[in-house]
């Protein structure tokens, strides 16, 4: 067998609200920018709550070489175009893909349910013999993941992991011991979600929508708010990525997974500290070394309570910095840790922590210590940062990065 | 993953660990269990034929193969079970089975150190279009049930399983089509190699209803008289050691052929070619095939040249398709149960899978 391998990631490739590509991506995250708007992608007539953080002004044929956007759903186009970034940033040669031992692995929450929603409408008014073959061919969600391969050409397993809203740490982590056992060489791994009727409908019913703004860890946060887009980390074992002199932002330590085996939506303390102290030991880091933490941070009163009080089970002394994300970019479903880990890994090399926008008052319920970036980035020199990931059906991922050495 | 460089051997991997089944569980066509499955694949029993979902009068002209309708308070308890769908409850059927086939139950290992692994697709269909129905039906279009919003997921069922059972380690969905139960097993055996878990409940699910019947029956692509099947296989996977074998899980490499590289009849040859030589033997040890794409009008020819071109003389085949219909998430673990539903004997067995979508893969099993 070969040795324990380690895992370097080379790149990076994001398809969000605040920007496409990683560049952009990063210095909207870094000023705080909130990509929020009203919604486009289906008709609000008679919601509520009618934002959302949607791509916009994306032309999926700038990006892709391969795969033809009318074949695929939306999410399978968000996760090709980041993969084909991802490639890109990276710097490898693509015409070099097919031979290599390489694969995807892609998370998602909702699959290709704006497809299913165009289905499912057509059945309503048309009934089930009139809906389109065409469009059924886009719903299984393993096509996302295979979309990834079919862009870059690479012949190793396609693997869609709908692991709800953690599922893009998952995917890492498949992604990760793959590499580090030496069964794969090259691995794309990230996730892409489509912002969809269903999905926001949902949790306004659940409550969990906010109306307006996603204020995590604020005294007066509401919700989420959806979100959508693609993400792709390039992952390579780390001796390979130095002989070939790539960049490398960082290195993927090592991850967690468990399951709280008690509620479908509710998240659960203990459970969440048992999975930070299992990514912790299999990235081989103490607790002390942790210099921020990429949260859930949904926004919803429950899960940053929830979230705070797992992490002072681990952290009993001293809360590193934590903060969301979602702030900025919405609940990206199952591409959401995918993000988190990509911008972990620019904090890193960077240099900075990533901010919580839209922060007013600290919620004093959250205790004493909590330290949420709020506003923009501030600049630090984190060289170990945590990055989680929670989901119905109690599924949680954390995956942990390491400064470059 | 697979090989796919351009040299003579079929992988440069080295030969992989076997795992063991220690326990099965089956929900099919047949019935409940292996028994059931065992007389219907030999003839003696017929298989349940009905649409079994609310909307039955609806279906295209095409067979079916269900799971019978159930009580669902006797068998899986009322506490709880009220808002699951009918694909949750399917798993979770199967996987009840496979536990009480553990001498012990799952008492004398660690729960957190114990997971689940479930393939499926897109989760259920049905209430993915429920949801979505609820949307543009009601005046208010948010008005959606909540109690069936979370099952919208695709990790439903592997979350309900760990539910019921407190099963707190590793716990994954895996969308993979018709090689859902392969990539399944390949996580698995990632999870147990990398020291994730100590021992996995590795499945797959599938739910036939007129919704993804018409689907199918519109595609095309699918024999004219080729049965839609449903139903789930749950297995207690762990290394070797970690139990009495019912049955071994050798090589099983997949790939995707829909793009770049050597086409889809050349990426199975090379995934046969691939899981046959990770389980340390040869073509001549293969005693019987289960291929897994017979209802596929244009896959069903090509996975038969190529079982037979890197075979070179096709062992006998054992086709589920009339037992169990073409059951997509679920197809290869109901293949897999169908084979260990016929009896031991020291066999070695290859199972194939292909997908539409241009995934192909292989899996050698001795049981």
């Amino acid at each position: 067998m070969h040795e324990r391998r380690r895992v370097a990631v080379t790149g990076l490739g994001t398809v969000s609200c605040v920007g496409i590509g990683i560049d952009a991506f990063t210095s909207a995250i870094r000023e705080g920018r909130v990509g929020s708007s009203e919604i486009t992608s289906f008709d609000t007539t008679g919601f509520p709550a009618t934002l959302a953080c949607e791509v916009r002004g994306f032309e999926p044929r700038d990006v892709l070489e391969r795969v033809e956007p009318d074949h695929w759903g939306p999410s399978a186009v968000f996760a090709a175009a980041a993969g084909r970034l991802a490639v890109q940033d990276g710097g490898l040669d693509p015409a070099s893909l097919a031979d290599r031992r390489a694969g995807t692995v892609m998370g998602t929450t909702c699959g290709e349910a704006p497809v299913i929603q165009q289905l499912t409408d057509q059945w309503v008014a048309d009934g089930l013999k009139n809906i389109d073959a065409d469009l059924v061919t886009k719903v299984p969600a393993n096509r996302i993941a295979t979309a990834v391969n079919h862009e870059l050409g690479l012949t190793g397993p396609a693997q869609t992991v709908p692991s709800a809203c953690s599922a893009s740490n998952f995917a890492l982590g498949y992604a990760y011991d793959l590499i580090v056992s030496g069964e794969a060489d090259l691995m794309v791994a990230g996730g892409a979600d489509a912002v969809n009727r269903s999905t926001h409908a949902g949790f306004l019913q659940l409550g969990a929508l906010a109306t307006d703004v996603c204020r995590p860890f604020d005294v007066d946060r509401s919700g989420i708010l959806t979100g959508e887009g693609g993400v792709a980390l390039l992952l390579e074992p780390y001796d390979v990525a130095q002989a070939r002199g790539a960049r490398i932002y960082a290195e993927l330590l090592g991850y967690g997974a468990n399951c709280d085996a008690r509620h479908m939506v509710n998240p659960d303390a203990d459970s969440i500290a048992a999975c930070i102290r299992l990514a912790q030991a299999s990235a081989g880091v103490a607790p002390e070394q942790v210099d921020y933490v990429c949260a859930h941070g949904t926004g919803t009163p429950t899960n940053d309570a929830t979230e705070v009080a797992a992490m002072r089970q681990v952290f009993p002394d001293r809360l590193p910095p934590i903060s969301s994300i979602k702030s900025m970019i919405g609940h990206t479903m199952g591409a959401a840790s995918g993000f988190g880990a990509a911008i972990c890994c620019k904090a890193l090399e960077e240099g900075f922590l990533p901010p919580t926008a839209n922060l007013r008052t600290l919620d004093p319920a959250l205790g004493a210590g909590v330290d949420p970036v709020p506003g923009v980035a501030r600049a630090a020199t984190p060289s170990v940062v945590q990055n989680h990931g929670f989901a119905f059906g109690g599924n949680n991922a954390i995956t942990m990065f390491g400064r470059a050495s | 993953m697979t090989a796919v460089t351009a040299t003579s051997a079929p992988t440069d991997l080295p030969e992989v660990a076997p795992l063991v089944i220690t326990a099965t569980g089956v929900v099919s066509a047949a019935g409940f269990g292996a028994g059931p499955l065992r007389d219907v694949l030999a003839g003696t029993s017929a298989p349940h034929d009905e649409p079994v979902d609310p909307d039955a009068a609806e279906h295209p002209a095409r067979s079916v193969r269900t799971v019978a309708r159930f009580d669902r308070a006797a068998l899986l308890g009322r506490k709880g079970t009220r808002n699951l769908d009918r694909l949750t409850q399917l798993g979770l059927l199967a996987a009840d089975q496979a536990i009480a086939g553990l001498p012990g139950g799952l008492g004398g290992a660690r729960l957190d150190r114990t997971g689940v692994v479930v393939g499926t697709t897109a989760g259920s269909i049905a209430t993915a279009t429920d949801v979505g129905r609820d949307t543009i039906v009601h005046e208010k279009p948010y008005m959606v049930n909540p109690a069936t919003f979370p099952n919208t997921v695709m990790n439903a069922c592997s979350g309900q399983i760990a539910i019921r059972h407190g099963l707190l380690g590793v716990n994954a969905a895996v969308s993979g089509g018709a090689l859902s139960w392969l990539l399944a097993v390949r996580y698995a055996r990632t999870a147990l190699s990398s020291g994730r878990a100590d021992r996995l409940l590795v499945g797959a699910v599938e739910e036939v209803t007129a919704r993804t019947a018409w689907a199918w029956h519109l595609t095309g692509l699918l024999a004219p008289d080729a049965p839609l099947g449903e139903g789930a296989a749950f297995f207690v996977v762990a290394p070797a050691g970690g139990g009495t074998p019912v049955a071994e899980l050798l090589g099983c490499e997949v790939g995707y052929f829909g793009g770049a590289g050597p086409g889809l009849y050349g990426g199975l040859r090379r995934t046969i070619a691939a899981a046959v030589a990770r389980s340390g033997l040869t073509a001549a040890d293969i005693d019987v095939v289960v291929p897994g794409a017979t209802a596929h009008t244009r896959l069903a020819r090509m996975e038969r040249r190529a079982l037979g071109t890197e075979l070179g003389v096709l062992p006998p085949t054992l086709d589920v398709l009339p037992a169990v219909g073409e059951a997509y998430s679920a197809s290869g673990a109901l293949q897999l149960a169908a084979l260990l539903a016929t009896g031991g004997g020291n066999r070695v067995a290859l199972l194939t899978s292909v997908g539409e979508d241009g995934g192909a893969g292989a899996m050698v099993v001795r049981c």
